[in-house]
């Protein structure tokens, strides 16, 4: 079976079959986010383009596609995309839509956190001073610092606490009790898990302190203010850096970009319970 | 037995099978719903105390998922014991997915072996994605993932106590509730009954014949309109016993007139019995009476008759010599066969008298010695035509049809010539205006071997009412004109002690036929 499947890649994947074009899209798997984020980089980039979904085959020879058919562009949509792309150095990458996109010279994108500077616009406007955060330094060690440095410029106090497993992030949340203003619930896989999620609530519930996430769907779980990407709008404004990129800049002169829109969705019962709790800026 | 017998007026008693009725069914009723609330109450309760274990498992297993996701073992044992200190919780345990321990708490009970055990899934919360999901777009899903276990065990003594606490309350409420419907049902049986037994009160009074009771029960529901059926049965009863009673005095009054009438029967044959008592006695007297004379008369003709034939040749031999001369007025010579003639009639109709006085003698005494004798039956025509030669009337023609060959019938000739001459006399008789005809024949039937002798006339002939009583004894049509009213009384019984049958049929107007039946032969 699986002999079969590559062999259909094979064909699937060779010159023979294909016309010529710009830009070659890697999508990791038939997903809805990524299908949404590659709607608006289509809408933004009119070149020639051919689309493939890693998903589809068993091995995806991207280095020997890049050679072959010598796109001038390759679109990561998702890390594994951007993994099997990062592999090969004939074409510039630009990815979207992957949560750990790392840095590399010919590689440039949108990633999936928003600007540090918006959540804590969002904490200023909540009258918190102390802000605490749970991050994995493996994962969002760099965003956080980018986060600190933003801090620094404001009147806000990020107060991180490292955690290295998903199960310290319990009693690294009690840790937080009575030092911080509200919470910051990064995108991490380490600090955020299915299991610890509701930690960030209770510890909410508890000191009564705003959580401020990352995702709408946290406001049912009795978030505070959700602060989420729009995919479409990703897909979009790396459509607009492809587009650059097609017209002759180097990508070394497009650097990596965080999402330019923010959706901002509050849970207004949480916050009129909390606002006593506020300082004088609350909404 | 004596008890059997002492119960039984209240075993039949209605109000009292009613009543025990009542309260048996209000018992099992009320032990059914006893034992029902019991069992209910008992379920209940090990449902509420499942229901509540279970309760605070789930609440403990949720409090636990995130100290055993952290493997928080402190906050795992002060939740577990704080589960434990439940009054029903026997112990606590929480186990992680391989089945360790990871906390336990126990009360200080002993486990009892009927301890209610129940056991909760600690698992994380399914709703909840991870944040790449997230920011994918990812729908939640309801898988939950199972994280561990929380068991608990729970004390069900109680609902033991509570039984035995439910078993005596319901009992001493059942008892009293039954105690309480079995007076109201009494009082409510008294009242019920009370029309019923004066309704069974009325229908005894009336069954004892009391037809004049009635049952004084008012209303338009059963019981009334029962009782009303009841009066009106019994007042129709009344009626018909009024009626039998009637009927019954009716009868009363037919059998006393048939009795009259039959008494009067028995003292008519009682009389004729006497009459002919009488008769016979009679019969005899003038058979004596009679027979002197008429032996002496027998005995003057005799002589007469001797003395003539021995005066003839003397008186012959004047007349040869003196000539004619007269005897009393006659010619000797007419006068000598005339004197010999009569004195020879003198003697045979006295011999005549004689035999017809033996002959009532013997009716009279009943002796029957001469039906053994032959008798031939034209012979016996011929000397009854002769007995009545004198008394025939010319305006009568009387015609004679003699058969031939026929056989001798063992009999009396004076008795059956008695008969024909009855039956003859009686023929001349059917003509008022006094003329007529009388046929007389005889003939034998050899198929029934029967000698028949028929006397028929064209006279008259005899109505019904008469005809119904030819045969009774002194019943004459003809009695002012000298009637005795035996001649076919007698007739008939000389035909029947011959063996034979006396027969008359008669058409009105058109004449009678009188028929002797004898049976042929059979002479010793």
């Amino acid at each position: 079976m699986q002999f079969l499947m590559i062999l259909l890649g094979l064909l699937l994947l060779s010159p023979a079959q294909t016309q010529a074009y710009d830009v070659l899209v890697l999508q990791s798997l038939h997903e809805k986010g990524y299908d949404e984020a590659v709607r608006g980089f289509k809408r933004e980039c009119r070149a020639g383009m051919r689309t493939l979904v890693l998903s589809d085959f068993a091995e995806a020879d991207v280095t020997r596609i890049a050679r072959e058919e010598k796109p001038r562009l390759i679109v990561a949509v998702g890390d594994r995309a951007l993994e099997l792309a990062q592999k090969q150095n004939i074409a510039p990458v630009l990815y979207m839509m992957a949560l750990n996109p790392g840095r590399s010279r010919s590689v440039s994108g949108v990633g999936m956190l928003l600007d540090p500077a918006r959540y804590l616009s969002v904490f200023d406007s909540l009258g918190a001073k102390r802000v605490g955060v749970i991050y994995d330094p493996a994962r969002s060690g760099a965003y956080l610092k980018s986060a600190e440095a933003a801090a620094k410029r404001g009147s806000i106090q990020l107060v991180g606490r490292e955690v290295h497993a998903a199960k310290e992030t319990p009693a690294v949340l009690e840790s937080l009790r009575g030092r911080v203003d509200a919470i910051w619930m990064l995108p991490d896989m380490t600090a955020v898990s299915p299991a610890s999620t509701e930690a960030y609530f209770l510890f909410s519930q508890s000191e009564r302190v705003p959580v401020v996430t990352f995702a709408e769907i946290y406001l049912t779980m009795g978030g505070a203010v959700a602060l989420a990407i729009d995919r479409f709008d990703i897909g979009r404004q790396l459509g607009k850096m492809a587009q650059r990129l097609l017209e002759g800049t180097l990508i070394e002169e497009i650097p990596p970009q965080y999402p330019r829109t923010a959706l901002t969705k509050a849970n207004d019962k949480v916050v009129r319970r909390l606002k006593g709790n506020l300082g004088a800026g609350a909404w | 037995m004596k008890k059997s017998y002492r119960l039984s007026p209240y075993t039949k008693n209605f109000r009292f099978r009613l009543y025990l009725l009542f309260t048996g069914t209000i018992a099992l009723l009320t032990a059914a719903f006893a034992s029902f609330y019991v069992m209910t109450e008992i379920n209940g309760y090990r449902i509420t105390l499942e229901r509540e274990g279970r309760l605070l498992a789930t609440i403990l297993a949720q409090n636990a998922r995130l100290p055993l996701f952290a493997e928080n073992r402190e906050a795992l044992t002060l939740l577990a014991e704080g589960t434990a200190r439940y009054p029903s919780v026997l112990s606590v345990s929480i186990s992680g997915t391989d089945g360790r321990l990871i906390a336990e708490s126990k009360s200080r009970k002993e486990t009892p072996a009927d301890a209610v055990a129940m056991e909760v899934s600690i698992t994380s919360p399914g709703r909840v994605l991870s944040p790449e999901s997230v920011l994918l777009g990812h729908a939640t899903a309801d898988e939950e993932r199972v994280i561990g276990r929380v068991r608990l065990r729970l004390d069900s003594s109680g609902a033991r106590d509570r039984l035995a606490t439910l078993v005596a309350a319901s009992l001493a409420i059942g008892t009293l509730f039954w105690i309480l419907v079995s007076l109201l049902c009494y009082q409510i049986l008294k009242r019920v009954t009370a029309s019923f037994n004066m309704l069974m009160g009325g229908i005894e009074e009336i069954g004892s014949g009391k037809l004049s009771a009635r049952v004084d029960l008012d209303g338009d529901d059963e019981l009334g309109r029962a009782a009303n059926a009841i009066n009106a049965m019994a007042a129709s009863l009344k009626l018909r016993e009024l009626e039998n009673l009637s009927l019954q005095e009716e009868l009363l009054n037919a059998m006393k007139m048939e009795v009259q009438e039959e008494k009067k029967r028995v003292m008519a044959r009682l009389i004729h019995t006497n009459k002919m008592t009488s008769l016979g006695l009679l019969l005899s007297s003038m058979a004596h009476e009679i027979n002197n004379p008429n032996a002496s008369i027998r005995f003057s003709g005799h002589m007469i008759g001797k003395i003539w034939a021995d005066a003839v040749p003397l008186l012959d031999g004047v007349w040869r010599e003196e000539g004619e001369f007269y005897l009393g007025g006659v010619p000797f010579e007419k006068a000598r066969l005339v004197l010999a003639e009569n004195s020879a009639k003198i003697v045979e109709n006295s011999e005549r008298i004689a035999r017809v006085v033996q002959g009532l003698r013997d009716y009279g005494v009943g002796g029957g010695a001469q039906l053994r004798q032959k008798l031939e039956i034209n012979a016996t025509v011929s000397a009854a035509l002769s007995v009545l030669a004198c008394r025939m009337k010319r305006e009568v023609q009387l015609s004679t049809s003699l058969g031939t060959g026929i056989p001798v019938v063992a009999g009396s000739q004076q008795q059956i010539e008695q008969v024909l001459i009855n039956l003859i006399l009686n023929a001349m008789q059917a003509f008022p205006e006094g003329e007529g005809e009388v046929a007389l024949s005889t003939r034998y039937d050899s198929a029934a071997a029967e000698v028949v002798v028929e006397v028929r006339d064209n006279g008259t002939g005899i109505g019904a009412e008469t005809m119904g009583r030819l045969f009774e004894p002194f019943y004459s049509t003809k009695l002012e004109s000298g009637g005795s009213g035996l001649g076919l009384y007698i007739s008939q019984y000389i035909v029947v002690e011959h063996g034979g049958r006396l027969q008359l049929s008669s058409v009105l107007g058109k004449g009678t036929l009188a028929r002797v039946v004898l049976p042929a032969g059979q002479v010793n």
